[in-house]
């Protein structure tokens, strides 16, 4: 019997797992230079009309970026030092907004005194969607409970762009792909079966970027 | 007699929980901004910051009130220092000293919130309609400009409405300084402006040399 509550625990919980897939373009397979003096900066893409890039996946990702000996400048630091040509109205889209930005001697002075060497932008979301079935939860004076079932699906779709503020050249792009689906059973007490999608997404694009700017220097 | 005081226990109770449960915001902006990073361009002008302005209060409903004044003041003075290279701040166009500037009057026309209850969507999002009245020192009109500024939360997750009307409206804010920076000199009247006024200070500077 208690073989049976195992293996059917362990059946529940591996339906819990994210299918991640992560992508990497690189136009080439140059060095990312980058020395213990300068850092890279992490920003999310805040221009869309209907999400934004949340900052907790910003930060997630940069957390896992510190591990590597990489110096990870804060986003809202970087914003703040280069006010306003970083907010959402004004930031640059493309390189050739960038370039035309870095021309300017008051913002390059602000980059190059903050040592800030690459810019990784993300964009991209975390959407819940398929809802299927329902739960219900009652009390009265003999006691209470929840009853029934419900379903639901995450995907989190993020995409980094890497820019090198030096050459004014996109070094490359990493998107994440990641979908679970969680459960929530209700037998007397509520018990949820969570997929950690966009932690999984979060850790991925994380590891790969740290990658990213490490693994071609030890070639 | 018991049971009178569970009842009016129950009832005051239940118009607290109520009353904590009551949707009006009383929100303050308190928050520093940044200096602004950009080139004056050498242009003298003075900002004229009246006490309406200064001490700006908005009512975009019934039962929301937003304390702008310091905060827009603030966050103004540092875009328009950003601007122009010669700049006085005063609060009255009648207190201006300086000759051959532009004098700029800013005033808000209009604050429009909308709050997930309204749109169903997951945010809070803050409008403000600033208009700025740009004159010479001698008086002549060179142009009204209605400059929008609009500011979001990410989401409206865990935050109390009075916090998240501050966070968008100090989004909005910080949107009105960058739209300033950014499109100021595009004003095509202002751009006019600069150009005949560099035209007359060359011809001004040349006559003062032949003399």
């Amino acid at each position: 019997m208690n073989r049976l509550l195992a293996l059917g625990a362990t059946i529940l919980l591996a339906g819990c797992g994210a299918t991640t897939t992560i992508d990497e373009y690189r136009p080439n397979n140059q060095i990312m230079d980058i020395n213990s003096e300068q850092s890279v900066v992490i920003l999310g893409r805040r221009d869309a009309g209907h999400y934004d890039t949340d900052r907790e996946f910003i930060d997630c990702v940069a957390s896992k970026m510190k591990g590597a000996d990489i110096g990870v400048f804060p986003e809202q630091q970087f914003v703040d030092a280069i006010y306003p040509w970083f907010e959402p109205r004004t930031a640059p889209k493309g390189l050739k907004r960038l370039r035309r930005l870095m021309k300017d001697p008051a913002i390059t002075e602000q980059i190059e005194r903050n040592g800030i060497r690459y810019l990784v932008w993300l964009d991209g979301s975390t959407e819940t969607h398929d809802k299927g079935g329902s739960i219900s939860c009652a009390i009265g004076p003999g006691g209470g409970g929840c009853f029934g079932f419900a379903q639901w699906e995450k995907s989190s779709i993020y995409e980094a762009i890497v820019w090198d503020l030096t050459n004014l050249t996109e070094k490359g792009r990493l998107r994440v792909d990641s979908s679970g689906t969680s459960y929530l059973l209700g037998v007397v007490a509520p018990i949820p079966l969570l997929t950690p999608v966009k932690n999984d997404a979060c850790a991925s694009l994380g590891t790969q970027l740290k990658q990213f700017f490490t693994v071609d220097q030890s070639q | 007699m018991p049971t009178t005081k569970t009842t009016i226990l129950t009832l005051a109770l239940t118009v607290l929980f109520i009353s904590g449960c009551s949707s009006s915001a009383q929100v303050q902006i308190d928050s520093q901004f940044p200096t602004v990073v950009s080139k004056p361009k050498s242009v003298t002008a003075a900002i004229v910051f009246n006490q309406e302005f200064t001490n700006y209060i908005a009512n975009p409903n019934s039962k929301t009130r937003i304390d702008l004044g310091s905060a827009q003041t603030e966050l103004l003075s540092n875009a328009f220092a950003g601007l122009f290279d010669q700049v006085e701040f005063v609060s009255a166009a009648t207190d201006v000293t300086f000759d051959n500037a532009l004098v700029i009057t800013p005033s808000v026309q209009e604050v429009q919130v909308s709050t997930p209850s309204d749109t169903y969507l997951n945010v809070y999002e803050v409008w403000i309609k600033y208009s700025l009245d740009i004159q010479t020192a001698n008086g002549d009109q060179v142009d009204s400009w209605f400059m929008p500024a609009y500011g979001k939360t990410p989401d409206s997750f865990m935050l109390s409405k009075t916090n998240a009307i501050e966070e968008a409206t100090v989004i909005a804010l910080r949107d009105a300084g960058a739209k300033l920076l950014l499109d100021f000199y595009r004003i095509p009247s202002v751009y006019n402006w600069l150009v005949t006024e560099q035209v007359s200070h060359k011809n001004r500077k040349r006559s003062s040399h032949s003399e």
